[in-house]
């Protein structure tokens, strides 16, 4: 591959590249049509299992409040099941919570389409850019079928990509009701959130979510959450089922 | 009388139906929390119908289940001639892929059609598996549990991955069980011992040369249970072909002494389907990760 060859050649005459221009050459591949490169292996600069609104409060509804203090009790008394349905199982937690790992995840910037490939339980978002769409399949042509994505949403749905000078702006709708927005925050399918995501240095990752559900909350609100740029090394194979504990609980939540 | 290859045929698409349907259902909404277990998702669990479904005849050949031409009945149509192309490189595997020809149930022959060398020992599993299908309590196994299944079954099931192809690494995504792949490049970074093994290539011309070995458990390599020990190695020698149309040609041999008397190949090809890039979403521990959440039809196979 050339740019492989051309990296490998560039760093043995360098005697060693720095991290960040080592991933810089390596992912041109990609970057042809993107104005920035994402590309890299991040992890959260500080763990956080719960959003922090800007402005210091989330705007509940009153139906959004009382569900919220439902959760609360649950992980009190260690009821699992009752609020966290999708992770106590091990299923995916979905997003933005997936945003919130603590393990690491890797960008990968493909001609028309972004990835975010988690290490927790192995799970995949993709990100379409402009007119890139899942196949239209039915029945008689193959499992999987988006018509059933729309029906019933998805814990990671499709989320839209666009390029704002700098930033990757992400649009994503289409959720199931089952998940939660972080470890507690309940939401409905109606969810919608806008990510914008963008370098704010060589190696730290910016992710400016608004986060809007009428039913749950009055006002769209935001937040902001930092990742560090993590050495390009593979991801040692993680299996939730293998890491509950006696109560059903996973020992890593996502 | 149905012929032959009508019932091979509704066969294979009543399996592909299953795996469909089961995905289907990990989609549904779900019970409200609270509700009890994957009962009120109102089906059975995905990949739990894997071995307690259809499947080839026991000990017959291998399964060819097409109508005439080779190709699953669900493959979608040939790719349009504007569709993306590959990178002309052809050590570069990166895009997306996918098994478009017949599921093949059980594997009975070689590369060369030989019969498969079984130890005694492997052949005792192999003739378990089968017969356990015969009397309708067939084997929990890691599909069923929405556990990685190993290279052989996670890369024969119709339905895409991806192959994000880096300086260090090539790290295989696929659609279904979102199962994962990373292939170091570097015998340092090698990982340690995992359900999909350890995987470290080189190049040998233009074929790139996948040693997997280190897996923490025993493989199914179909679905009817051809077995694999934990203390197999795995060798799959990839290479980029194109004829009609793209595709990956990938010939694994499986070296296993616990169960096989040599090491024996068999081949597989992955069309190049750009427009299979974005993956449909394959959630089965919604059901399988419920108390009780493995089909309860399954039974545990007994350990030698």
């Amino acid at each position: 591959m050339k740019i492989g060859r051309r990296a490998r050649s560039l760093s043995s005459i360098g005697g060693g590249l720095c991290l960040t221009m080592a991933a810089a050459l390596l992912s041109a591949r990609a970057l042809a049509a993107d104005p920035v490169n994402l590309e890299g292996t991040w992890k959260l600069s500080a763990p956080q299992p719960a959003f922090k609104p800007e402005g210091g409060s989330i705007p509940f509804t009153a139906f959004g409040r009382k569900r919220y203090a439902q959760n609360k009790r649950n992980l009190a008394s260690g009821a699992y099941e009752e609020y966290d349905y999708a992770t106590a199982r091990c299923a995916s937690p979905g997003v933005p919570r997936l945003m919130l790992t603590p393990l690491r995840f890797r960008i990968w910037q493909r001609p028309g389409w972004i990835a975010f490939q988690f290490e927790w339980n192995r799970l995949l978002r993709q990100v379409a850019l402009g007119s890139l769409t899942q196949p239209q399949v039915n029945l008689t042509s193959g499992p999987g079928n988006s018509e059933d994505d729309a029906l019933v949403g998805r814990a990671i749905p499709i989320s839209k990509g666009s390029w704002e000078r700098d930033t990757l702006v992400v649009d994503t709708e289409g959720f199931r009701d089952n998940t939660l927005l972080d470890n507690l925050v309940p939401h409905g399918y109606d969810l919608k959130t806008t990510e914008r995501i963008r370098l704010k240095d060589a190696n730290t990752l910016e992710d400016h979510i608004s986060i809007e559900d009428p039913k749950y909350f009055t006002r769209p609100w935001q937040t902001v959450v930092n990742y560090q740029r993590q050495p390009d090394d593979p991801f040692p194979e993680n299996v939730c089922l293998d890491t509950r504990t006696a109560d059903g609980a996973a020992a890593v939540k996502p | 009388m149905e012929s032959g290859t009508n019932s091979i045929w509704r066969r294979t698409a009543a399996l592909a139906l299953l795996i469909y349907t089961s995905a289907a259902i990990a989609q549904l909404p779900g019970p409200p929390p609270g509700a009890q277990g994957p009962a009120a998702d109102g089906g059975p669990p995905p990949g739990g119908l894997l071995p307690g479904g259809p499947n080839g005849p026991p000990g017959a050949a291998g399964s060819p289940g097409d109508g005439g031409d080779g190709r699953n009945p669900f493959a979608p149509p040939p790719l349009s001639p504007d569709a993306p192309q590959p990178s002309a490189d052809p050590r570069d595997f990166d895009g997306t892929w996918y098994h478009d020809a017949a599921l093949q149930f059980q594997i009975t022959t070689d590369l060369f059609g030989s019969k498969l060398p079984f130890t005694d020992a492997g052949r005792k599993v192999e003739q378990r598996r089968v017969k356990s299908l015969k009397t309708g309590t067939p084997f929990i196994n890691a599909s069923a549990r929405c556990f990685p299944p190993g290279q052989p079954w996670q890369m024969d099931l119709n339905m895409p991955f991806q192959i994000f192809q880096s300086k260090n690494r090539l790290d295989l995504a696929f659609e279904e069980y979102h199962g994962l792949v990373q292939i170091v490049l570097d015998p340092a970074k090698a990982l340690p011992a995992a359900y999909m093994g350890s995987s470290v290539a080189h190049w040998d011309g233009n074929t790139l040369v996948v040693e997997t070995t280190s897996f923490k458990d025993g493989l199914w390599l179909d679905v009817d249970g051809t077995p694999a020990s934990k203390n197999a190695k795995l060798t799959m020698r990839i290479r980029k072909v194109k004829s009609d149309h793209w595709f990956l040609e990938v010939e694994f041999t499986l070296d296993d002494p616990t169960y096989y008397t040599r090491a024996w190949s068999w081949m597989r090809d992955y069309s190049w389907r750009p427009d299979m890039t974005l993956f449909h979403e394959y959630n089965c521990e919604l059901q399988t990760g419920a108390k009780d959440g493995v089909d309860p039809s399954l039974v545990p196979e007994p350990q030698d």
